[in-house]
């Protein structure tokens, strides 16, 4: 069964197009990765599935259901399922991590754990789950913080924790490294890692730090001028028979993706 | 309860503090006067034709209102003649000069506290400062000077609309022959009362400008230090308003 | 000439646009009150709102503007009553209605619309400043993605807070105002308190006016201030912007309010208020 399924989507802001055709699909339990150049249009393809964004044209569909045209009310059911991580962590800077992380669970509609029967969770319950959340992404102690106290690391690690507390089903992480230093990301991709090995969830990683990204995901699929030009297995990424994947991967200089696409500088003189 | 008070009385003693040291920033590089005549331009151009609109019609508004409190009053004691006399002199020394320095305060002072304090927080006054050039010399003075200047032109402006609004109001609302509105005006209003409410528009043009730039380029802390910022100045000009106001209508009487 | 045709046509099919929008906000923020005010059940999940926001936002815009308001408004009735008997001085010198022609003015305008001014400042830029970074850091999508409408956790309880601090402020400030005027026309124009404490000409149509203008601009700024700050986009600039649009619009809409509620006071009483 696809946890997702996306049907020739296309987005616009104004006059500049972002996404142009658009297609892909995502079988349950699987992890891909997207990459691409800066402002190619990653996030916002993110945004796309989770119903935050409505698309020019095309089709969505998360577990069969389609988010394209739905209410905002009426998009409650499927946004439970749906775990986000944000680029820039969207903590709520006038809550604990604590109470960030019980979020999700306390205000919107409880949670979807699979041994349970729905309704509403009682106050203990929550505080163990998040708990329990803390302790696994290594910030036992710090449920009283605030957001202002907290390193770049350790705020993406309460992200996770919040986009993962209530179990969901299609886990989206938009940029889980960005801006960390090699352990740290060696350390969150192990611990992504772990939980989908918990709770077998589908997983979409977008992320610059390819090498790294490759060792979590299966599979890496390529957007470069407003498409997905490549989609292939993540262990080969660096020997993909598409050159333009070679030249991003590895980070050279010389070859096909001189020809300047979106967020791309042709411009060699500036190292 | 009492350490709050006190806390909140040393703080607003530092802010103080803090602009009167920029303000003398300022006028030390005012003598002489040399600055960057291409961002005072730019400056005058914006700030001026930016709020043109909203300020004309606030004048209108404002005339248009006190004609609504003082015309019925004054119609009851049959003294129409005085009716325009009466609008237009609250309207020339009070009304007027305070609701367009606050709109503004609105538009332009918390635009330029959002401008500078962006520029701060994006390390571009670092910048500046990393070649050599004088963040107030180049920023600030420039946009007081327009600020200043353009607030006095438009409280020159705004007095005129406010009065035509306050006469066609009377016309359409109180049946105040415009003819009668208009000798009221002439005659019973001096120069004074005119020049009563731009010397206040020169102070409050002063006042927002040293409270606006001063809570640019204090800011600290990314896009929420911002908004803190607009607010802080914005509030800050307003009660600045307000004690001016009060100062120099006793001073100048 | 066309051009500047076509440009009118567009800022006004703009405004118009902005306007429903605006409406939508105001529609969608009384759903929500009255959402939340149906939710008598006792789940043992909080919903849509935060325990305590209430109080803090009572808290944050009431109690903080409370010295903010009694000063600007003590000062600003200093000055018109120093005003008005200067100017009375001059023709009449009969300082005998002062007192109560003031306090009918206070009640029926200015009171409330002075509050409203500096409420509109002080208040219409707080609500944007905070829900605009918030919505330029993506906690306004984060809200979303839990589950909750921002409308709902983030405006209702503003509103709220706004309509009573409102009320309660403009009394506030009306009574220092009052105050202030009797002593500057005691101390400057040796005006009698007994003579200047005159409510003969109060009548309950002012009283409803002075409700009515407390109840119109406190609705009216924090809905204004709310949509500003969920338009904001981009980073620092964006809430820059956006703070700098909500004191704009809500002074503006609390000049407006003033005239047309008055306009029709006047109006309705014909030409007797």
């Amino acid at each position: 069964m696809t946890a997702v399924r996306i049907a020739d989507v296309h987005k616009r802001y104004g006059s500049r197009r972002v996404l142009d055709g658009i297609s892909l699909e995502l079988p349950r339990g699987t992890k891909l990765g997207l990459i691409g150049p800066a402002a190619a249009g990653k996030s916002v393809l993110c945004k796309l599935i989770c119903g935050l964004e409505q698309p020019d044209r095309g089709e969505l569909e998360v577990f069969g259901e389609s988010v394209v045209g739905k209410r905002e009310a009426d998009l409650g059911p499927l946004r439970k399922r749906i775990g986000m991580l944000f680029q820039n962590y969207a903590l709520f800077d006038f809550l604990t991590v604590e109470q960030n992380v019980a979020f999700p669970l306390e205000h919107g509609f409880g949670t979807q754990s699979r041994d349970r029967a729905g309704g509403e969770l009682t106050t203990e319950a929550i505080a163990e789950r998040v708990a329990a959340r803390l302790k696994a992404v290594g910030l036992a102690g710090s449920e009283r913080k605030l957001t202002g106290e907290l390193s770049g690391g350790m705020k993406k690690r309460v992200g996770i924790a919040r986009a993962t507390v209530a179990d969901a089903e299609l886990v989206i992480y938009d940029e889980p490294s960005a801006g960390l230093d090699p352990v740290t990301t060696q350390k969150i991709y192990d611990l992504l890692a772990a939980d989908q090995q918990r709770t077998g969830a589908t997983v979409l990683a977008v992320s610059s730090d390819v090498t790294a990204l490759a060792t979590f995901v299966d599979e890496i699929a390529f957007l470069y001028d407003h498409r997905i030009v490549y989609r292939g297995p993540a262990a080969t990424i660096a020997d993909s028979p598409n050159s333009l994947v070679r030249q991003f991967v590895r980070g050279e200089l010389e070859g096909p993706l001189d020809q300047a696409g979106p967020g791309m500088s042709s411009d060699r003189s500036v190292t | 309860m009492i350490s709050a008070i006190g806390a909140g009385a040393l703080r607003i003693a530092q802010e103080v503090g803090g602009i009167v040291l920029l303000a003398g920033q300022v006028l030390r590089a005012l003598i002489p006067p040399r600055m960057d005549t291409r961002e005072l331009w730019k400056n005058l151009y914006k700030m001026g034709n930016r709020s043109v609109p909203i300020v004309v019609l606030t004048a209108f508004f404002s005339g248009a209102l006190m004609m609504l409190q003082a015309g019925p009053f004054v119609k009851k004691f049959g003294a129409t003649g005085l009716a325009g006399w009466g609008a237009g002199y609250a309207v020339l020394r009070e009304i007027g000069p305070i609701l367009i320095a606050l709109m503004f305060s609105g538009r332009v002072g918390a635009n330029n506290t959002a401008e500078l304090s962006t520029m701060t927080v994006t390390e571009q006054l670092d910048g500046l400062r990393a070649l050599a050039i004088d963040p107030v010399r180049f920023l600030v003075v420039p946009r007081v000077i327009a600020m200043v200047v353009m607030l006095v032109a438009l409280t020159a402006i705004g007095d005129l609309v406010a009065l035509v609004g306050a006469t066609l109001i009377g016309r359409a609302m109180l049946d105040i022959e415009l003819s009668s509105m208009y000798y009221s005006i002439t005659e019973n209003l001096k120069p004074y009362d005119f020049l009563h409410g731009i010397y206040k528009s020169i102070a409050f043009g002063v006042a927002i400008a040293m409270s606006s730039c001063y809570f640019g380029i204090t800011v600290r802390g990314g896009a929420v230090g911002v908004g803190r910022a607009v607010n802080a100045a914005v509030v800050a000009a307003a009660v600045s308003i307000m004690l001016l106001d009060f100062f120099l209508t006793y001073l100048t009487g | 000439m066309r051009k500047q045709i076509e440009g009118i046509g567009e800022a006004t099919l703009r405004l118009c646009r902005e306007g429903l929008e605006l409406w939508r906000v105001y529609v969608s923020t009384i759903a929500g009150l009255v959402r939340g005010l149906t939710k008598r059940k006792d789940k043992i999940a909080r919903r849509g709102r935060a325990k305590g926001e209430l109080v803090r936002q009572f808290h944050a815009i009431g109690n903080k503007s409370i010295i903010f308001i009694a000063v600007t408004l003590g000062f600003i009735g200093m000055v018109m009553t120093y005003q008005a008997c200067l100017q009375l001085g001059r023709v009449t010198g009969d300082y005998s209605q002062v007192g109560s022609q003031f306090l009918r003015l206070i009640i029926s305008d200015f009171g409330p619309t002075l509050c409203g001014l500096m409420l509109a400042t002080r208040v219409g830029a707080g609500i944007a400043a905070e829900i605009g970074s918030m919505k330029v850091t993506e906690q306004i999508d984060a809200l979303r993605m839990s589950g909750v409408l921002p409308i709902d956790y983030l405006i209702v309880p503003r509103f709220i807070a706004c309509l009573v601090m409102m009320l309660v402020l403009a009394v506030l400030g009306s009574v220092v105002m009052y105050f202030a005027g009797a002593a500057t026309a005691h101390y400057s124009f040796g005006v009698n308190p007994n003579t200047f404490f005159d409510l003969s000409f109060i009548r309950p149509r002012h009283l409803i006016l002075f409700l009515l203008k407390c109840a119109a601009y406190g609705a009216a700024i924090p809905i204004v201030a709310g949509f500003c700050g969920l338009r904001a986009r981009g980073s620092s600039e964006g809430v820059g912007w956006a703070t700098t649009a909500a004191v704009i619009g809500s002074s503006f809409a609390v000049i407006v309010l003033d005239f047309v509620l008055s306009a029709g006071a006047l109006w309705l009483t014909g030409g007797d208020l």
